[in-house]
C-alpha cells in the first residue's frame, strides 16, 4: 500500500471511529448534529475528492488506491452518501468539472428524461441516501448518447421499499436546475464501476460481520463454555472467514489497471463470488448469534441487511454468472486461455 | 480489521512466456511420446521419464539454489509451469513430491552433504519422494505418531510403519516423521525429527494399498529395525514438528487443490460448447469466478512463500476452498448438461467423469481433511 494511502486511511479511521455507532444508524436524520459532525469532518478534510485530479484541486488518487478507503467505510457500516459523494466527484473529475463541496448521491436508472433550458425532468430510481445528499448526479441516455448530468435535489423523494439497512429512493422531478452537463466518456462504464464499488463494500462488511462473530463468542456462555468453544460455531465461523478471504482475493481482478473497473469480465467474477459468499455469510452469521443477531438494537443485522441489498443490485450474482458464461462462450477461446487473458 | 491477507501479484510478460513455452514444450512431447492427459495427474500419473525430460528442461527443483543444481528462479515461476502441468494432465506424479515439498525441506534444513546429494537428482527429474508423516493410528492427529527412531552408536534404528504414502512403490527417498523421545501428553509436539530415509535400505518394505478405483498409488511402508546412519536426521533433533508445518503448508497451498480435474471442464466444454441450456452457461460462470478467484489466492501464496512469509493458514484456505470447489465441480457438469444425456457424451469424457467422481471423495481428505483446515482457521482466528 502507498504510504498516501495509509495516511488518508488513518485519517479516514479516525473520523469514522469517532462518528460513526449503530446509534447513528438508527437514528441518522438530515438535521440532526450527529449527522452535521459528521458531514462537515467528511467534507473539510476533503475526503470525497480524493478520486478529483490534483489540477481541479483533489487529491489525484487511483480507483485501486481507493480501494482499502470503501472497504474501511464499508466495515465501519458508515450510513451516509460518502462513497456516493467520492464516486460522483470522480466522474465530475473526468469530464474535467470542479468537484462539489457537498453530498452528491448518484444512479444509473431513469426513465422519461426531458432537457429543457438547463433544466431536467425525469423519473429517477434507486437513488442510495438521497434524503442527506444536496445533488444528483446520474448516467442517462438521450437520443442514443449518454450523458452524465449533475443537478440540485429537489422534487418528491419515494422512500422504496428494500432491505433498509441503506434507504433508497425513487424521484420524480420536474425542471430541476441542472448543474453541469456533459457527454459521458467512451472508455467509462458508470454500472460497471458502481458493481465494483458495491463488491468492495460486501467485502468490507463481511469482514465486520466476521469480527462480530468471532466477538460474540468468545464472550458468550452457554452450558458452561464459551459459545468459541463448541466445533459446530467454530465450524460456521471458519467457513465465514473462508468466504471472506475468497472475497477479498476476488477483488485482485480489479487491481492491476483501474481501467478493469469499466471491465465486464473484471467486474463480473468479485460481483459474482462477494454475491455468493454473502448469501452465506449472512445465513451462518445470524445462526451463529442466535437471537441477539435478529434484534435491531444489535448491530449484525445493519450489515447483513447491507450485504442482502448489495448483492441484489444491478442483477444478482445468478444473472452475472449467466453474462460471464456467455461471454467466454462467445469469445470462441478455449477455457485456459479465456482465464489467462 | 484484514483479517487474511492475499497480496494482489501481476502476472508480467515473462510469466506470460513461459506458459507458452511449457505450452508448446507440452503440445511436442505428448505427441512424440504418446502421452494421454489424465485427471488427477499428480497423483495417479507417473512418467519417470517425462519427468527427467522436465528436468531436462530446467523446470523441477525451480527454487533451488544453482550450487546444488538448482535453477534460482522464483516461486511464481514455478507456479506458472505447474498450473500448465495440471492443465494439461500431463503425467507428474513421480516427481510431483520431492519438486512440491522434500527439496524445500532439504534446502531448508539440510546437511551440506545432503542438499549435495539429492537435491541435483530431484531437480533433473532422476529421484523421487514420499511422504511418511501418516500412520495407521495417526491421522488428523499427526503429533500422536508412534514411528520410533532410537538413537545408536552409528546413528539411529527405525521402527514403526507410515501410511498412504503415495507413490512411495516408485520413490528413492521418504521424509519421516518420528518420534526421538517418549510422547509427552503435556508437550505432545515435542521430541518428534525427520528423517530422509532411503527406501532401498534393509529393513524397508513397501506394501501397495488398492484404493477404491482399483488404483495402487498409495502405500503401507513399514520399517522393520532400519539402520538410518547419523546424517539421515534431517533438520535438528527435536524439531520435526516445528518443521513439518512448514512443509504443510507447501503441500497444502498448490494449484493441484483445485485444478486436479480441470482437464474434465476442459473436454466437457470443448465436446458441448454449443449444446449448453441457459442453466448451464449460467453454472458454466460460477465456475469461472470461483476457479479465478482460487488460482489468485494460490498465486499470492506462491508469492509469499518466495517473500520467506509463513502463509500456513491462507494454505488452509486454499487446500479447504480447493476442495469444496473441486467437490461441487462434478456437480457443475451435471448441471451443464442438464440438456445433454450421459449416453451422448463421448466415451473419453464419460471415462474422465466417473474418473472424477469416484476419486473426488479423496480431495478433503489428503493432505489434511477438511476439518483439520478449519480447525487452523479457527485457530488462527482465537476460538481455540
Amino acid at each position: 500500500m502507498k504510504d498516501e494511502v495509509k495516511i488518508i486511511l488513518d485519517i479516514c479511521d479516525k473520523i469514522l471511529l469517532k462518528n460513526v455507532d449503530h446509534h447513528l444508524r438508527l437514528s441518522l436524520e438530515p438535521n440532526s448534529t450527529q449527522f452535521k459532525t459528521l458531514k462537515d469532518e467528511i467534507i473539510s478534510s476533503e475526503l470525497t475528492k480524493l478520486l478529483v485530479k490534483e489540477d481541479l484541486g483533489g487529491a489525484g488518487m487511483t480507483l485501486n488506491d481507493i480501494i482499502p478507503i470503501v472497504q474501511l467505510s464499508a466495515q465501519y457500516g458508515t450510513p451516509i452518501p460518502f462513497i456516493e459523494t467520492i464516486i460522483s466527484n470522480f466522474l465530475l473529475s473526468e469530464l474535467n468539472i470542479k468537484p462539489e463541496n457537498d453530498f452528491i448521491t448518484l444512479t444509473n436508472k431513469t426513465e422519461n428524461i426531458i432537457i429543457k433550458k438547463d433544466k431536467i425532468s425525469g423519473n429517477f430510481k434507486s437513488i442510495p441516501y438521497l434524503n442527506l445528499a444536496e445533488k444528483i448526479l446520474v448516467e442517462t441516455e438521450i437520443k442514443n448518447q449518454k450523458y452524465i448530468i449533475l443537478f440540485q435535489k429537489g422534487g418528491k423523494l419515494k422512500l422504496q421499499k428494500n432491505f433498509l439497512s441503506e434507504p433508497k429512493f425513487d424521484l420524480d422531478a420536474a425542471e430541476l436546475e441542472i448543474i453541469s452537463m456533459k457527454e459521458k466518456p467512451e472508455q467509462i462504464d458508470v454500472q460497471n464501476l458502481l458493481i465494483n464499488v458495491r463488491s468492495i463494500q460486501s467485502f468490507g462488511a463481511m469482514e465486520k460481520i466476521l469480527k462480530l462473530c468471532i466477538e460474540y463468542c468468545s464472550q458468550r456462555k452457554q452450558f458452561g463454555r464459551t459459545l468459541s468453544k463448541f466445533q459446530m460455531i467454530q465450524n460456521h465461523i471458519s467457513e465465514i472467514a473462508l468466504e471472506v478471504a475468497a472475497s477479498g482475493a476476488s477483488l485482485s481482478t480489479l487491481k492491476n489497471n483501474n481501467k478493469n473497473f469499466y471491465n465486464l469480465k473484471s467486474t463480473a467474477i468479485p460481483k459474482i463470488r462477494t454475491g455468493i459468499a454473502s448469501g452465506k455469510v449472512i445465513a451462518l452469521s445470524h445462526q451463529v448469534h442466535g437471537a441477539m443477531g435478529f434484534t435491531k438494537e444489535y448491530e449484525l443485522s445493519y450489515f447483513t441487511k447491507a450485504l442482502n441489498s448489495w448483492r441484489n443490485e444491478f442483477g444478482n450474482e445468478i444473472y452475472w454468472q449467466n453474462i460471464l458464461g456467455k461471454l467466454f462462450l462467445n469469445q470462441n477461446k478455449n477455457l485456459w486461455e479465456f482465464l489467462n487473458h | 480489521m484484514t483479517y487474511f491477507n492475499f497480496p494482489h501479484i501481476e502476472e508480467d510478460d515473462n510469466l506470460k512466456n513461459l506458459r507458452n513455452d511449457v505450452k508448446s514444450f507440452l503440445k511436442t512431447t505428448f505427441n512424440s511420446n504418446n502421452i494421454k492427459p489424465q485427471a488427477d495427474a499428480w497423483m495417479y500419473s507417473a512418467n519417470p521419464e517425462f519427468s527427467k525430460k522436465l528436468g531436462e528442461k530446467g523446470w523441477l527443483g525451480m527454487s533451488f539454489p544453482k550450487k546444488y543444481g538448482g535453477r534460482e528462479k522464483t516461486m511464481l515461476e514455478r507456479y506458472v509451469i505447474t498450473e500448465e502441468l495440471l492443465v494439461a494432465g500431463a503425467p507428474v506424479a513421480a516427481h510431483w513430491i520431492a519438486d512440491r515439498q522434500s527439496g524445500s525441506q532439504i534446502i531448508r534444513y539440510g546437511t551440506e552433504k545432503q542438499k549435495k546429494e539429492i537435491i541435483p537428482k530431484i531437480s533433473s527429474g532422476e529421484c523421487f519422494f514420499a511422504i511418511g508423516m501418516s500412520e495407521p493410528d495417526s491421522g488428523s492427529d499427526l503429533a500422536s505418531v508412534k514411528t520410533f527412531a532410537k538413537k545408536t552408536a552409528d546413528g539411529w534404528e527405525l521402527t514403526g510403519r507410515k501410511i498412504w504414502s503415495t507413490g512411495a512403490h516408485l520413490s528413492h527417498y521418504m521424509i519421516v516423521l518420528a518420534r526421538t523421545e517418549k510422547l509427552d501428553e503435556k508437550n505432545r509436539h515435542s521430541g518428534l525429527s525427520q528423517f530422509l530415509v532411503n527406501l532401498k535400505l534393509l529393513g524397508v518394505e513397501i506394501n501397495p494399498i488398492e484404493d477404491m478405483t482399483h488404483q495402487k498409488h498409495f502405500n503401507e511402508t513399514v520399517f522393520n529395525n532400519v539402520k538410518l546412519n547419523k546424517d539421515a536426521l534431517l533438520g535438528e533433533e527435536g524439531m520435526g514438528w516445528q518443521q513439518v508445518v512448514g512443509e504443510l503448508a507447501l503441500e497444502r497451498s498448490g494449484p493441484e487443490r483445485f485444478l486436479s480435474h480441470y482437464i474434465l471442464l476442459d473436454n466437457f466444454i470443448s465436446e458441448f460448447r454449443y449444446k449448453m441450456s441457459e442453466m448451464g452457461i449460467t453454472s458454466l460462470g460460477k465456475i469461472i469466478s470461483e476457479l479465478q478467484t482460487l488460482r489468485m489466492m494460490s498465486f499470492s501464496i506462491a508469492w509469499m512463500i518466495q517473500e520467506k512469509k509463513s502463509p500456513d493458514v491462507q494454505a488452509a484456505f486454499v487446500k479447504e476452498a480447493g476442495n469444496v470447489f473441486e467437490k461441487k465441480l462434478i456437480e457443475t457438469i451435471r448441471e451443464m448438461s442438464n440438456l445433454i444425456p450421459f449416453e451422448e457424451w463421448s466415451s473419453s469424457l464419460k471415462s474422465l467423469f466417473q474418473d472424477a467422481t469416484l476419486r473426488i471423495p479423496a480431495n478433503s481428505l489428503r493432505g489434511g481433511t477438511s476439518e483439520i483446515m478449519r480447525g487452523i482457521i479457527s485457530k488462527q482466528l482465537g476460538l481455540r
